[in-house]
């Protein structure tokens, strides 16, 4: 009943919030613009080639009011707006607004999107104080005072702990940090965590895994045939960029135009991998041209959702409907993206193998010195035998017909010495091919000759209208002239003081991987259909501040960490969750489940078994058997060979990650598909994810693992063993009334394997790690199966 | 709904299908589904309480099994008019060969039932119902490859991203069983040695809707659910006693922070526990008569074959499984088309019809919609060498048939007309929008009105087009 009840009570808080301001002017930005885009602009609004009677509501007040309130009071009829048949509807309330709206002046104001970042100053409080000069604090409360609320306490220090550790790091936090933690009481003790996990080699893992959705990385080509690819290089590239705080303005334009930088490094190159992530099609069939549109468009939406936060593929077929971007700009961003060396159908490159042009090769001494002995031995082998063919036909009479040539040559090919060394040349070949396939390579961008680019008509890419050159949209303030129209003038576009949205943008998605929402709740839509900010001049003030730091991403988060708004307790009243189910006022701290990835990492991380490698190939840990076979062609590619050792045991980012067919338990735990951006997941709630956790042989190994270290590290009875789990698992101690369930569960279970000795040895045979724990089974069943229990917990999964 | 409540709901919950007209189980509604049912002005009667998609992945021939072209068989090895062809794109496959001479279908067509339908050789099983058949001649699609035509069937769009149309149903109407997911998939693999398409797991995904409306697979094996039995060692009972464990500890959470997600959390480990007996009771077949083995055909035995998923899907219609999706692939004849296609019928013609037969008695056919087709036809002329035994033929999206049978559907007709080459559309165009748009109005929901906000606007699984075919209606 839930989901019903939470309505209801939004319901009743606007409608609250409607009668605080009652008498107050309407605010256009928040109050009208809302009304007038879900109601209006589809017809009415940016899209010409769709707008009616000539009137246009989204961006000038030069209509009649008139004849504008007369439409919208009309209950009925012809006269009705918006007309019965769009299955819109203006309610009593908000025909209301828009009547006070113009009997007020009908002002508008320009969306608050697009307008210049100007830093606000501080707020005045009215109320209280802050514990912190943190400024994120000072305008968290100064929208609480408009309720009359205060921040809440700061959370329990191990809770704290927990948290920070998962959303900088992605790892929970060892027992001997959380009682280090806990001793240490100067000032400063958390800054000094942050400080650590902030300079820790795992950072970058955590912060990588959001862009990998952002910018649609998988290991495979996506569509039909669905073919490994290799970009893993590119992933390894934002890792260390992550760690080395590469500012986000050069890692954005190392991204977009690496390659166009002069002398671009090596690295710079690779990072143009970010728009090679797009799918690529092999099938049968296809046509180049209709493939090339595909991609192109992919890098035009992936660029505006990431960088501008605008939803551009509307733009691709029409005009936007609801905000300020027409088709000509698309296409015009479009040619940015139009002139690489690449083909539509994704022919590999010969020998067929790895991937589709363009694409660098990353070698290693090694490989190297192992290619060019393997050739040196390949060139001998040639001159012997090119020695034995010479040597035989200086033998050969002089003046012999081509008749005659050609039996002697039939006669020296039969020669077994000629066979043999032909053979050998041969094996060579294959030795030197296997060893040159044995490079790694990596997606890149490289420019070509200039393709022409023309807008398409509805999108469809064999119906061209007129030719447009390389331009950023009109709306936004334009490329200076200096820059270049190419990747780079770009990318230099996107990151420049002009620029409204990038540092919105970027700082509410950082905010997102902390909070769990963006300030901007839609942080895929800035346009006038996504949600305004809940705290419009926090948001600003840290776009600003992000800017003007050189955007300096670490500084930043350190910024929002070190905040007592992100130090405060989760925990609420139930009326406080009524009052703000999904925290917008943001009067408690973030908690929430973790996402996939965290899941599984942390659950490794306890038992221990976490391989702490960076980077590399993907890996294939634990996969259902046949699950590829039974939706994919079945063919060579298509099957799931599982990794050996510690691969078994690596990060989950690293897990690879087949387009047609991802990891079940990402799928499960609400993971995109990867075929295009995604900026923001779902979290749902379901039971997938608790089967997934209770029998995945991942889970299940990993328990026995758990429990042979709360065995043999938390003490020497079961009491202290189980106080040992809840450290090691929960970051904390258990109440009383927990420390009796565990302590009851461990006898019950116990009691029970002792019954059925069999059962212990086969719950004890799960997984790959066969290592030998030197405990009893029974008594080692038993404690899996605690092992088991704490990892089903709520409070397991959550941060 | 205010404006307000829209915006506070979009991307994390269902919001704007407040006008479910179905009135029947308002009480199990309204347990599990709560936010979906609402006014019943403008109500649609819902004819079909649950729809079993027979989906046939590769494109199975129209003109060998459903469009009957009898003046085909003087026009055998002519080129197809170009006036016929016109500006129709070529697949790769065929945009190189040199002509595009007429292959006439090798299968005879006799009429049956009272309705007399023509109906192929190739079906006789199905032709026993072709009274109870709407066959449709007339659909079309824009797409010519299968990943982008399936996905255009399934979703509504072509590329990736949308909600599949079973997640739509489970979002618009929720489950009748606690105890089983809304929404379950099963794939299963030609017997014979014809090229199998690969599928995707997008055709059954979610998409922008949230991950619980995703179809659920089915396979055989150990786990028909992924990672729904337990390891080794930990019976039932084991389980039971650490899910009230679980579930303690839970509570003791909940009431020092009070987030509803972990009353959430201890539903779901619930359900799960449920399917855990639920799902292996449902994938039983060995209770099942022998009757029912003979009926469904020799290939019912196997686990995982169509006739075997055939049963399941009456179970799970039995069951109160809203959305049950079969696929069946192997339907790809570029060439040797009567070999592979005579394959596919022996998988599929017998069970198919079994499975219509065993709802008709159970009076289930009165409230399941059944849809049995592909992503696309394929074309009149052949692929590679034509001679009077054998033939393949491509892709074609123009036209093509497909059949829905049972609630509220209108039994032995057959709805449009194509030209002589089954190339071209004479007479009632059926978009896969117009069979959503059809399919949607059973299920009591107006197309239009099942919708979802996402990156600022609302979709549907019609996108902005969509046209219920009335007159296939009862």
């Amino acid at each position: 009943m839930m989901p019903l009840f939470r309505i209801g009570v939004t319901v009743v808080l606007a409608l609250i919030a409607g009668m605080a301001c009652g008498d107050d002017r309407v605010e256009f930005d928040r109050e009208i613009r809302p009304i007038l885009s879900e109601n209006c602009f589809h017809c009415h609004g940016p899209d010409e080639s769709r707008r009616k009677a000539g009137l246009r509501l989204d961006v000038s007040n030069t209509f009649d009011r008139k004849s504008f309130i007369e439409r919208i009071s009309a209950e009925a009829g012809d006269e009705r707006m918006p007309p019965l048949e769009s299955g819109k509807n203006l309610t009593p309330k908000q025909r209301n607004l828009l009547l006070r709206w113009i009997e007020q002046g009908a002002e508008y104001q320009p969306f608050w999107a697009f307008t210049p970042l100007i830093q606000p100053p501080l707020p005045d409080l009215i109320a209280n104080t802050p514990p912190t000069n943190n400024a994120i604090d000072w305008f968290v409360q100064a929208k609480l005072d408009q309720r009359g609320w205060n921040l809440a306490n700061q959370a329990t220090k191990f809770r704290l702990l927990r948290r920070v550790k998962f959303d900088l790091i992605g790892l929970p936090p060892t027992p001997d940090e959380v009682d280090n933690f806990l001793r240490d009481e100067s000032e400063d003790a958390y800054e000094r965590v942050v400080d650590r996990l902030l300079a820790s080699p795992q950072y970058g893992e955590r912060m990588a895994i959001d862009w990998l959705d952002a910018a649609r990385y998988a290991d495979t080509n996506g569509y039909q045939v669905d073919r490994n690819r290799e970009l893993w290089a590119w992933r390894d590239w934002v890792i260390d960029a992550f760690n080395a705080n590469m500012s986000f303005d050069q890692f954005t334009i190392e991204q977009l135009a690496g390659d166009l930088l002069p002398n671009a490094t090596l690295s710079q190159q690779i990072a143009t991998g970010f728009h090679r992530n797009h799918m690529l099609n092999e099938e049968g069939g296809i046509i180049d041209e209709e493939f090339l549109a595909e991609y192109t468009a992919d890098r035009v939406e992936t660029t505006a959702s990431v960088w501008l936060g605008q939803t551009f593929q509307c733009a691709r077929c029409h005009d936007h409907k609801f905000d300020p971007f027409t088709q000509r700009d698309f296409y015009s961003m479009k040619a940015f993206f139009h002139n690489v060396s690449e083909r539509g159908v994704g022919i590999y490159a010969n020998p067929i193998r790895r991937n589709a042009p363009p694409f660098v090769q990353l070698s290693t001494p090694e490989l190297d010195s192992k290619v060019a002995s393997l050739k040196k031995k390949r060139d001998e082998a040639t001159r012997e035998l090119d020695d034995y063919t010479s040597t035989a036909k200086k033998e050969w009479k002089p003046d012999l017909s081509d008749e005659q040539k050609q039996a002697e040559q039939k006669s020296l090919e039969s020669q077994p010495r000629f066979v043999e060394l032909t053979a050998a040349v041969a094996k060579c070949k294959k030795e030197v091919q296997a060893a040159e396939d044995e490079i790694p390579t990596t997606l890149i961008m490289s420019e070509s000759k200039p393709r022409k680019t023309y807008i398409l008509d509805r999108g469809a890419y064999d119906k061209l209208g007129d030719e447009v050159t390389a331009n950023t949209p009109a709306i936004l303030p334009p490329m200076s002239d200096a820059l270049p129209r190419n990747r780079l003038g770009l990318a230099y576009w996107l990151v420049s003081n002009e620029n409204p949205l990038t540092a919105r943008v970027t700082v509410n998605r950082f905010w997102q991987q902390l909070f769990g929402s963006g300030l901007v709740r839609t942080s895929e839509d800035f346009g006038t259909q996504g949600e305004l900010p809940s705290h419009p001049e926090l948001l600003a003030w840290l776009s600003v501040r992000f800017r003007e730091s050189g955007w300096d991403v670490k500084q930043l988060m350190r910024l929002i960490v070190t905040s007592h708004t992100y130090r405060q307790q989760s925990s609420a009243t139930q009326a406080m969750h009524d009052m703000d189910l999904d925290n917008r006022t943001l009067a408690r701290g973030p908690r929430h489940r973790l996402m996939a990835e965290l899941i599984r990492d942390q659950t490794l991380a306890v038992s221990g078994l976490l391989s702490q490698k960076i980077g590399g190939p993907s890996v294939r840990p634990y996969h259902p058997t046949g699950l590829y076979e039974q939706v994919t062609a079945g063919n060579g590619y298509n099957v799931y060979v599982q990794g050996k050792g510690d691969e078994l045991f690596r990060r989950s980012m690293y897990t690879y990650w087949k387009r047609s067919v991802p990891h079940p338990a990402m799928l499960a735990f609400d993971a995109p598909f990867r075929e295009f951006c995604s900026v923001r997941r779902s979290r749902s709630n379901t039971a997938l994810q608790a089967l997934n956790l209770m029998n995945d042989p991942t889970y299940v190994e990993a328990a026995r693992f758990v429990a042979a270290r709360m065995w043999n590290e938390g003490g020497s009875c079961i009491e202290e063993r189980i106080r040992f789990g809840f450290k090691l698992l929960l970051s904390r101690e258990p109440s009383e009334p927990e420390l009796q369930v565990m302590v009851a569960a461990y006898n019950r279970a116990k009691d029970d394997f002792s019954k059925d000795q069999t059962a212990a040895t086969e719950l004890l045979s799960v997984g790959e790690n066969k290592r030998e724990l030197g405990i009893d089974a029974i008594e080692l069943a038993a404690m899996t199966t605690l092992a088991t229990t704490f990892m089903n917990l709520d409070e397991f999964i959550s941060k | 709904m205010t404006n307000n409540t829209i915006q506070r709901n979009s991307g994390t919950l269902p919001h704007r299908l407040l006008r479910r007209q179905w009135i029947g189980s308002i009480a199990l509604a309204s347990l599990l589904t709560p936010r979906l049912f609402a006014q019943s002005s403008g109500a649609i009667a819902p004819r079909a309480k649950r729809v079993i998609w027979l989906t046939q992945a590769g494109a199975p021939s129209q003109l060998d099994l459903f469009d009957y072209k009898p003046g085909l068989a003087t026009q055998f090895d002519k080129d197809l008019p170009d006036s016929v062809r016109g500006q129709q794109r070529l697949t790769g496959m065929t945009s190189g060969q040199k002509r595009f001479p007429v292959a006439p279908s090798l299968f005879s067509f006799q009429q049956h039932g009272q309705s007399g339908m023509w109906l192929s050789e190739l079906l006789p099983y199905t032709a026993k119902f072709a009274d109870d058949l709407c066959l449709i001649k007339t659909l079309h699609t824009e797409a010519i490859n299968h990943d982008p035509a399936m996905t255009l069937l399934q979703t509504g769009h072509s590329f990736g991203g949308r909600p599949s149309f079973g997640a739509w149903v489970s979002y618009g109407l929720g489950s009748e069983n606690a105890d089983l997911p809304t929404f379950v998939v099963m794939i299963s693999r030609p017997s014979g040695p014809t090229n199998a398409q690969p599928l995707h797991e997008r055709m059954w995904g979610s998409g922008f809707l949230p991950t619980k409306y995703q179809g659920v697979r089915f396979s055989s094996g150990k786990d028909p659910v992924l990672y729904l039995s337990n390891p080794p060692g930990m019976t039932l009972d084991r389980r039971r006693a650490m899910l009230n464990d679980v579930a303690s500890l839970n509570q003791l959470a909940y009431s020092e922070l009070q987030d509803p997600e972990i009353q959430a959390r201890i539903e779901q480990y619930e359900l799960a526990f449920r399917m855990q007996s639920a799902v292996p009771e449902l994938a039983d077949l060995s209770h099942e008569r022998a009757s029912v083995f003979d009926r469904y055909g020799p290939e019912s035995k196997k686990p995982g074959t169509y006739a075997a998923n055939c049963i399941l899907a009456r179970r799970l219609a039995e069951r109160g499984v809203r959305f049950i999706q079969l696929y069946h692939r192997g339907w790809d004849q570029h060439n040797d088309l009567p070999k592979g296609i005579r394959s596919q019928c022996y998988d599929t013609d017998q069970p198919t019809a079994a499975l219509l037969g065993e709802l008709k008695e159970r009076g289930m056919l009165e409230d399941t919609l059944v849809i049995w087709g592909g992503e696309f036809g394929r074309t009149v002329y052949s692929q590679g060498v034509l001679t009077p035994n054998n033939y393949g033929r491509d892709h074609h999206p123009r036209c093509y048939s497909i059949w829905m049978a049972g609630a509220g559907v209108r039994g032995g007709t057959v709805f449009g007309e194509t030209d002589d080459f089954s190339y071209n559309i004479v007479r009632d165009p059926v978009h896969i929008h117009d069979l959503n748009a059809t399919a949607l109005h059973l299920l009591g929901v107006d197309h239009t009105r099942l919708v979802h906000r996402f990156q600022g606007r609302d979709y549907r699984l019609t996108d902005v087009h969509g046209q219920v075919v009335k007159e296939i209606l009862l």
